[in-house]
């Protein structure tokens, strides 16, 4: 009897997947006529976990999916008489509006009267206040 | 712990929205009803047949540079997209309240960092666009994960054994990146679309950490001797 054995004989239970396989312990039980539940998980019975599978890299979907996206890209492009690169700095230079409302929205602010001022602070407070109290909520995600 | 009143939080999320829709919202014209006519239904003139095409154009272009970033987050740290993912699936309110008072804060801290003098309001806003920009980037792709799960995703082993592309967190993203790209096309819808998807991911992206799943802030304990 070695140690797996005595430990199958404390907890069957736990060590299940012994008493499968060592025969003097299985002989033992079945002499005293105690029932060996195997308590081995099902893995196919469990549901899919989100990390299985998720590490494969299909790559013929990526080609495919970038390819198409490309192909209408240039064809739009060319059909208004426009450079790929003159489009998507036209794209990402649209920011320049949200900087200038910025800007206006500043200027507003410091030239607004005293009370929409103190209002203004007393929203910033409450609005990073709620940031704060909404950060410290641990995430579900995994648990859930 | 010290806990908010509880009007607090509803306060605060009405105003952030206020203030975003504000800031999403079109500017106004004399003939909204009109505009809204020429915008959904065809053109009124080859001008405006044009520029909706160049929109077009510009948005597609975007959209390939999209990809690219996607791909590129994805191969680098598709753990923590999926981690974030994952969140916005399970807590999609949670994320949708963050989103907004986030963007408001980032549009409110902007604000008052442009107060300051130049020397120290400058170095701070462009440290608050960075972070406000990786924080939209990284959130998006979250979402494009998200919704390529949703619509796509692995139900069963069954599944995850027959399929050989349509499986893996890069064919998600992609997945999600074509559904949502289709519809930004859309005019009028497909802003308002994209700019929630980007407040969802920018909830999602600061409610994990960036798929880190760590606390913002430490939880301070008395020791116990």
């Amino acid at each position: 009897m070695n140690d797996s054995c005595r430990r199958a004989i404390e907890d069957p239970e736990a060590n299940a997947a012994h008493l499968q396989q060592c025969a003097p312990c299985r002989a033992l039980f079945e002499e005293l006529n105690t029932p060996i539940s195997d308590a081995r998980v099902q893995v196919r019975e469990l549901p899919l976990a989100p990390w299985e599978g998720a590490t494969y890299r299909s790559w013929p979907l990526v080609i495919a999916g970038a390819a198409a996206m490309l192909i209408a890209a240039l064809a739009l492009c060319a059909a208004v008489g426009l450079s790929p690169l003159r489009a998507i700095s036209m794209g990402i230079g649209s920011t320049a509006i949200a900087r200038s409302s910025l800007l206006t929205a500043a200027d507003a602010v410091r030239n607004a009267s005293m009370i929409w001022q103190i209002a203004f602070g007393a929203l910033f407070l409450l609005v990073n206040t709620a940031l704060v109290f909404l950060l410290r909520r641990a995430p579900r995600g995994i648990d859930a | 712990m010290l806990r908010p009143p509880r009007i607090l939080l509803p306060l605060a999320i009405a105003a952030a929205s206020v203030i975003t829709a504000t800031l999403a919202a079109p500017p106004a014209t004399s003939s909204v009803v009109g505009d809204a006519r020429r915008v959904l239904l065809t053109p009124a003139s080859f001008t405006d047949a044009a520029a909706m095409m160049q929109r077009t154009a510009v948005v597609a272009s975007l959209l390939f540079v999209w990809m690219i970033a996607a791909v590129a987050l994805t191969l680098i740290s598709g753990r923590e997209i999926r981690y974030s993912s994952i969140e916005v699936r399970t807590s999609p309110l949670h994320c949708l309240a963050l989103g907004l008072v986030a963007v408001t804060s980032f549009v409110l801290t902007a604000i008052v960092f442009s107060w300051l003098t130049s020397v120290i309001g400058i170095p701070l806003l462009v440290a608050l666009a960075v972070f406000a920009m990786l924080t939209k980037i990284y959130g998006t792709i979250a979402v494009f994960h998200a919704v390529g799960t949703i619509v796509a995703g692995l139900r069963t082993r069954e599944q995850l054994a027959q399929r050989r592309w349509l499986r893996g967190d890069l064919a998600m993203v992609i997945i999600g990146l074509l559904i949502l790209g289709a519809i930004r096309l859309v005019p009028v819808i497909g802003p308002i679309v994209w700019g929630l998807a980007s407040i969802f991911g920018v909830g999602t992206a600061l409610a994990t950490k960036f798929g880190r799943r760590e606390p913002w802030f430490l939880a301070w304990r008395p020791s116990e001797v």
